[in-house]
């Protein structure tokens, strides 16, 4: 037990005086020490002592009774003493002034400890403790130049002074100076070795700042060592445990923050610490508590900073998105830049994100990358926001440059790829692959859309097996894979065969179980399934997910489209209302039941059935609309009723209807292809051929999308501006790449651009085909036989012409003959419609083609004949002619020789004619070059004189030739109408748009259900074309025409119309 | 269960070969194919290297049909122009010149014992039946108009949907099938010469049928609607669908021991199908264009162990492939 000794006065006793047991009241003992006259160091011992104890009143009572003016004259020669009472005095209310928070306070602690330094030097203005403790003071004011040069001034004299070192290294450290304080405090161990731990603290702290932190974790050691209840050490070793982020170190650092906080609970940075950990535990009120510690416990900018980042990610963990703002705004606003501490800003970007503030979140990201500009959460933040922003670029932009700089940011790829599926689907399929491949590198559960999503995108590209491997993976083992591989195979492809293969399969105790996040999956494998024409599989698929959920009305919406692909319309209908009957605003069942209704020819459901949709949608539905559109421009090509207006009314409404799709939806496919057809119809066809091309490259593009529309199209109006080989071209591609040339539609269409390039044999080999294809198509018959009649007659017409042609020609005809009969022969089934005048009239015109043919024929094999003889004669005349020759050969050699020099003299003469020419030649060449001119201006004039007519009389000849076939052939037989080419080509348009356009069925739904329009009506538009070569070509076949009155009075009044219509 | 290509002829014909038959061994002599194509000439070819036999003209338009008598001696070819040519394989004298004015002839097949030859007949909605001693027609057998599926729009075009396309004898000679353009498929009792009933599924031309040579009750139909259904024709129940071409079914031939189907298509494709997994075992791309016949050579003939199949197409060549 420590005792102090009080030296009675004038005696050899001694009072002694316990420490532990102070007199509570420290009057006590200053009554003793006054008594007694003791010596004033003693009076300091007593005070320390109380301090320690943490008796401050009593400290202070002591010592400003040593202080006082009395004690200063009684003991004014014990100078030192009485500057150490002072000094104490002025440390002590610089300690104050240093803990105190509230600035007015502070100062006056500033003020009363610089008063007591003052005083302190009035005694002795040298004494280095008392520059020391003024040293201090400028430290705690934050003084720290003045505090250098006071530090200096006791140094310069004491270099040793190890509270001056002290001092001095702690300025130095708080200038960031580390270097400097790490040595001044190396040499105060020099000088004292056995100085208080903390000196050793400051020596860690300065190895820790200048990142040697093996040395430092050593300095902070050797301070617990000496003193194990020295918090700061604790805290340092702790904060560089958890630095270390490994599990383990980290749990010693919390264990050390602990240890800290129960010595010393109001270590703000202990307490900051321990609620972060206490954050990540989740005890929330745990972290409040700490927190609120902290911020009590210090001002210090970062530590406060932090506090409050504690407080409101507690709260923004907990969901309260306000208040978690308030405290990330109040962190925010004790920082000077973000630069110090960017948490908080990150986190106030997430909360605005959250609360939907995308501006405000942006801002705050935006100083977050600022200071970490590769902080690829932040980029991904960003770029999330930029996505709901639809800035879609500068998205991508972050997400590229988040998942370059984190390759293993499976969140970064997976929504990059999201992103990239409205762009490129060939790198979103990267991104995605990239973002699975991590996954199962992790080894972790891979979410069911991801695969999904990946097997989506092979499906769009085309790779079809790949997209059979993702799926297959994502579903796992089920029911399903027996029917998709094979392994058990389900009766038919009848689609309205109901559950009954499942239900007698679970009687069967087969489990059949369809789990809801699958069912997606499963739709999309029977999609792909389809997609391979494995439509067994398909449908089984389908009935699978409607067995265990009967709502999916989008499998009924497949198996109605399988049975329309098979044509079998009823069935196609009933589960399309079954799909209704669930829900009567699904829009998807709605389009293609009216989409059926329009080919089972129920106008006027289907145009109800499409309003309905546009009713649900608000107008808004461009499926509807665009289906809309069709349906007028098929109303006003299929002229029921002969009314032009009403025509042009149907027309003008389509292209109205198809505008409004392109208005909402510019680069809608269909609604493009709609209006070039519109115009086309309006005979404006280099602007539906600019349009058409360019759809068609659009097209082109897309693998997803199949529209062989559009190459018809522009295939049509090559052929109605004439350009033939164009035009055969583009339907022949489009036969092979869309239809495997087993169209007999284009086929005909193809026939049609053969015929009007006069091309007969073609247009016959073209028929051939069509109607091997399409056997009960007999105007496909009709047609070839016309070519063939065709064929012949100007076989016949040519005036030079070998007998093998006309043998050739004269065949054709009989072929043309005995189609034509065949053809009269089924009239009475009434199969065709044809009209039976009409087919008697082109037997006759074979048969009278025929008769004069043999003449033909005769007249070619005597010709032949006679050529054969002259060419007999002619050779032997050869043989004779070569025996002259060769004698003759000399003399002529001599001939030629003199022939040559007289040549050559003539061509000198020449040259000098020619130069003399010259000049006038010049002025004749511009003479020639105006007559172009005019004659160009001419030509263009007739042209569009011409083109005028040309609509003119589009407009007069179609409602002849929408009629019933009947009707048409009479009119055309009776009273034969002006037929140009153009005319024909014109109709042949309007009756080749009429049927293709049809399929111009709109976008997006058409990848879930395809309609593919049969072409119910092709009879009659096929029929247009033949019948627009009636046997009136004649001219070249005298017998004929006398023989034949009926077709020669026809070939007078066509070419009296003719003259007419110039 | 496979097939092998052994041999493409490119250019067999001038222009797309549209039938296919083989004429069964003889005697004198093994097996040849028979081809028709749409240049007018019927082409006879022999061995596994093909080499031309014998070219047939005479026929005016596409040739669009052949088929061989089971005795190998005989075989008849149709074109568009109607006419049924029946002449003799080895001599190419011709036997007989059939002809119905006014309606067509399409696919054709001989009895399985030789007595008659079944021609559909296309537009006028009947099978006719040719006794082959006396070329005279035997019997005609209607297909019905349509019943079932009438409704008023489609009964106007009925007749046309009632084009009969393809014909096929069952095993035993006694019962027919024929099918047509709107996808009906028509069985008939030959003995009674009427018709049992029709057989539902196909909304879509079929094009080709064939009976199993091992099971008289079992047919096979090829249609548009890129199916090949298998039926039960006395149950008139449909055993199986098959589905994977990609386009039309133009063809369905079944192989000697029953065991195998192969199919041609628009697709460009030749299907072998294993008919006891009841699954496509083989895709040949051997053609470019559409693949309108196939035939299995019918057993018999001198040291013929492996079976032999041929393909014909538009793209003018014929494929022959090794079955095993």
């Amino acid at each position: 037990m420590a005792c102090v000794y009080i030296p009675v006065q004038n005696t050899s006793e001694e009072v002694r005086v316990a420490l532990e047991q102070l007199p509570k009241d420290a009057t006590d003992i200053l009554d003793i020490l006054k008594a007694e006259q003791a010596p004033l160091n003693l009076w300091l011992t007593f005070a320390r002592e109380y301090f320690k104890q943490s008796k401050f009143t009593e400290f202070l009572q002591i010592l400003e009774e040593g202080s006082s003016p009395e004690i200063d004259e009684y003991y004014s020669d014990v100078k030192y003493d009485r500057i150490a009472i002072l000094n104490a005095l002025g440390a002590y209310y610089t300690n104050l002034g240093k803990l105190e928070s509230k600035q007015r306070e502070k100062d006056e602690h500033f003020i009363r400890a610089t008063q007591y330094y003052n005083k302190a030097s009035r005694i002795d203005q040298d004494e280095p403790s008392t520059w020391v403790g003024k040293g201090q003071l400028l430290v705690a004011k934050g003084e720290l130049e003045q505090a250098y040069e006071v530090f200096k001034i006791v140094l310069d004299g004491q270099p040793d002074n190890v509270p001056a070192l002290l001092g001095q290294a702690c300025v130095q450290f708080n200038r960031g100076r580390f270097q400097e304080a790490l040595n001044l405090y190396k040499r105060t161990l020099q000088v004292h070795p056995g100085c208080p731990a903390s000196v050793r603290l400051g020596l860690g702290l300065c190895r820790f700042r200048l990142g040697q932190f093996q040395k430092a974790r050593q300095a902070f050691l050797r301070v617990l060592q000496l003193d194990p209840h020295n918090v700061e050490a604790l805290v340092a070793l702790g904060v560089m445990d958890i630095n270390t982020t490994e599990v383990d170190a980290v749990h010693q650092g919390m264990e050390k923050m602990r240890a800290a906080f129960e010595i010393y609970p109001y270590c703000p940075m202990a307490l900051n610490h321990l609620a972060n950990h206490y954050f990540f535990t989740g005890q929330h009120y745990m972290v409040e508590q700490l927190t609120e510690a902290a911020l009590a416990a210090t001002d210090h900018v970062l530590m406060k900073a932090q506090a409050y980042y504690n407080f409101a990610r507690s709260y923004h963990t907990k969901g309260d998105y306000e208040m978690a703002a308030r405290y990330y705004r109040a962190s925010t606003s004790e920082l000077k830049t973000p630069r110090d501490f960017i948490l908080p800003y990150y986190g106030l970007g997430q909360v605005h994100l959250k609360l939907g503030d995308w501006k405000t979140a942006l801002a705050n990201f935006e100083k977050v990358l600022d200071a970490h500009p590769d902080n690829c959460e932040t980029l991904k933040a960003m770029g999330h926001i930029f996505v709901q922003q639809g800035r879609t670029e500068k998205a991508l932009d972050n997400f590229k440059r988040a998942t370059k700089l984190n390759q293993r940011d499976v969140d970064a790829w997976l929504e990059m790829g999201e992103l990239l599926v409205l762009s490129d689907f060939g790198e979103a399929l990267e991104a995605f692959k990239m973002a699975l491949s991590l996954l199962k590198k992790n080894g972790e559960v891979i979410p069911l859309g991801l695969l999904n999503n990946i097997g989506v995108l092979h499906f769009e590209r085309g790779e079809l097996e790949l997209a059979r491997q993702a799926y297959k993976e994502a579903l796992g083992k089920g029911i399903w894979l027996d029917f998709s591989e094979g392994t058990r195979s389900a009766v038919s492809g009848v689609p309205n065969e109901e559950n009954q293969l499942f239900s007698s399969l679970e009687e069967e105790g087969v489990l059949i179980e369809v789990p809801a996040e699958k069912v997606t999956l499963l739709f999309n494998l029977a999609r792909l399934h389809e997609q391979l024409h494995e439509t067994g599989k398909a449908t089984v698929l389908y009935q699978l997910i409607l067995f265990k959920h009967p709502k999916y009305v989008d499998a009924l919406l497949r198996l109605a489209a399988m049975a329309h692909a098979r044509n079998n319309i009823s069935t196609s209908l009933d589960l399309v209302s079954k799909a209704l009957a669930i829900n009567d605003k699904y829009l998807e069942g709605l389009s293609v039941r009216g989409n059926l209704e329009l080919k089972a020819d129920d106008w006027l459901k289907a145009k109800d059935t499409l309003k309905s949709i546009l009713q649900i949608t608000d107008g808004k539905d461009n499926y509807a609309t665009l289906a809309l559109g069709n349906w007028n421009y098929y109303a006003a090509v299929r002229g029921e009723k002969k009314d032009p207006k009403l025509e042009a009314t149907h027309l003008e409404k389509a292209r109205e209807l198809y505008q409004k799709v392109l208005v909402q939806k510019p680069n809608n496919m269909y609604a493009a292809n709609g209006l070039g057809v519109v115009l086309a119809e309006k005979g404006l066809f280099d602007v539906a051929k600019d349009i058409f091309t360019q759809v068609q490259e659009a097209a082109a593009g897309n693998k997803a999308v199949d529209m062989p529309d559009v190459w018809i199209n522009l295939a049509h109006v090559y052929l109605a501006q004439g350009q033939f080989a164009l035009a055969i071209k583009m339907y022949q591609n489009c036969l092979r790449r869309f239809y495997y040339n087993t169209d007999p539609q284009i086929l005909l269409y193809l026939a049609r651009t053969h015929y009007e390039a006069e091309q007969w044999q073609e247009c016959k080999q073209v028929l051939l085909d069509a109607i091997h294809l399409a056997p009960s198509n007999y105007t496909l018959r009709f047609d070839a036989a016309i070519a063939m009649q065709k064929f012949s007659t100007a076989t016949l017409k040519k005036t030079k012409r070998s007998a093998e042609e006309v043998r050739l020609a004269v065949a054709e005809l009989k072929n043309a003959l005995r189609l034509f009969n065949q053809l009269a022969g089924v009239r009475g089934q009434h199969v065709h419609g044809f009209d039976e005048k009409k087919l008697d009239l082109h037997v006759d015109y074979c048969k009278h083609l025929l008769d004069a043919a043999k003449v033909h024929l005769e007249a070619a094999e005597r010709e032949e004949q006679q050529v054969r003889q002259k060419q007999e004669v002619s050779r032997q005349l050869a043989m004779a002619e070569d025996a002259r020759r060769k004698a003759e050969e000399e003399r002529k050699i001599q001939m030629e020789r003199r022939q040559r020099d007289e040549e050559h003299r003539i061509v000198l003469e020449q040259e000098e004619r020619l130069q003399q020419t010259m000049a006038t030649w010049n002025r004749k060449r511009f003479e020639v070059e105006d007559n172009d001119g005019d004659n160009n201006g001419a030509n263009e004039k007739k042209e569009r004189r011409k083109e005028k007519r040309k609509r003119k009389k589009e407009k007069k000849s179609r409602p002849q030739y929408s009629d019933e076939e009947d009707a048409q052939v009479e009119e055309e037989v009776e009273d034969v109408r002006p037929e140009t080419p153009e005319d024909d080509a014109q109709d042949a348009l309007a009756a080749a748009f009429g049927d293709s356009d049809e399929e111009a069925v709109p976008e997006p739904r058409l990848k879930k259900a395809r309609r593919r329009q049969a072409l119910s009506d092709s009879d009659e538009e096929g029929q247009m074309s033949p019948h627009r070569s009636p046997p009136s070509d004649v001219e070249p076949v005298a017998e004929v025409r006398r023989r034949h009155s009926p077709s020669r009075s026809r070939l007078r009044k066509r070419q009296l119309s003719e003259s007419e219509s110039e | 269960m496979k097939i092998n290509s052994l041999k493409n002829l490119a250019n067999a014909h001038a222009d797309g070969v549209w039938a296919v038959a083989w004429a069964p061994a003889t005697q004198s002599r093994g097996a040849l194919l028979i081809t028709g194509s749409v240049d007018e000439t019927v082409k006879l070819w022999k061995g596994d290297e093909l080499e031309p036999e014998r070219t047939n003209t005479g026929h005016a338009l596409g040739v669009v049909a052949v088929a061989a008598h089971p005795a190998g001696t005989l075989a008849a070819s149709t074109s568009l122009d109607s006419y049924v040519r029946v002449f003799d394989v080895d001599t190419n004298a011709t036997v007989a010149t059939l002809e119905t004015p006014p309606s067509e002839a399409w696919l054709m097949q001989f009895h399985p014992k030789g007595e008659l030859l079944a021609v559909a007949g296309g537009g006028s909605a009947s099978v006719k039946l040719w006794n082959t001693n006396t070329w005279q027609l035997e019997q005609t057998f209607m297909v019905p108009k349509s019943e079932v599926t009438t409704d008023n729009k489609s009964s106007e075009k009925s007749n046309a949907g009632k084009f009969v396309l393809a014909v096929a004898w069952n095993l035993d000679g006694n019962r027919l099938a024929c099918s047509t353009m709107d996808g009906t498929v028509a069985i008939f009792d030959v003995a009674r010469a009427k018709l049992l009933h029709t057989l539902e599924g196909h909304s879509m031309p079929v094009r080709s049928l064939v009976f199993s040579p091992i099971d008289s009750r079992i047919l096979y139909t090829a249609s548009d609607d890129m199916h090949i259904h298998m039926y039960d024709v006395e149950s008139r129940s449909m055993i199986s669908a098959f589905s994977g071409h990609a386009s039309w079914v133009l063809s369905v031939d079944v192989s000697p021991d029953g065991a195998a189907l192969v199919t041609g298509s628009s697709d460009r494709t030749v299907r072998l199908w294993d008919l006891k997994m009841r699954a496509a075992v083989q895709t040949m791309t051997d053609h470019t264009d559409q693949v309108w016949s196939v035939a299995f050579r019918p057993p018999g003939g001198d040291g013929v162990r492996v079976g032999r199949l041929a393909s014909v197409s538009d793209d003018k060549s014929i494929s022959l492939y090794e079955y095993t």
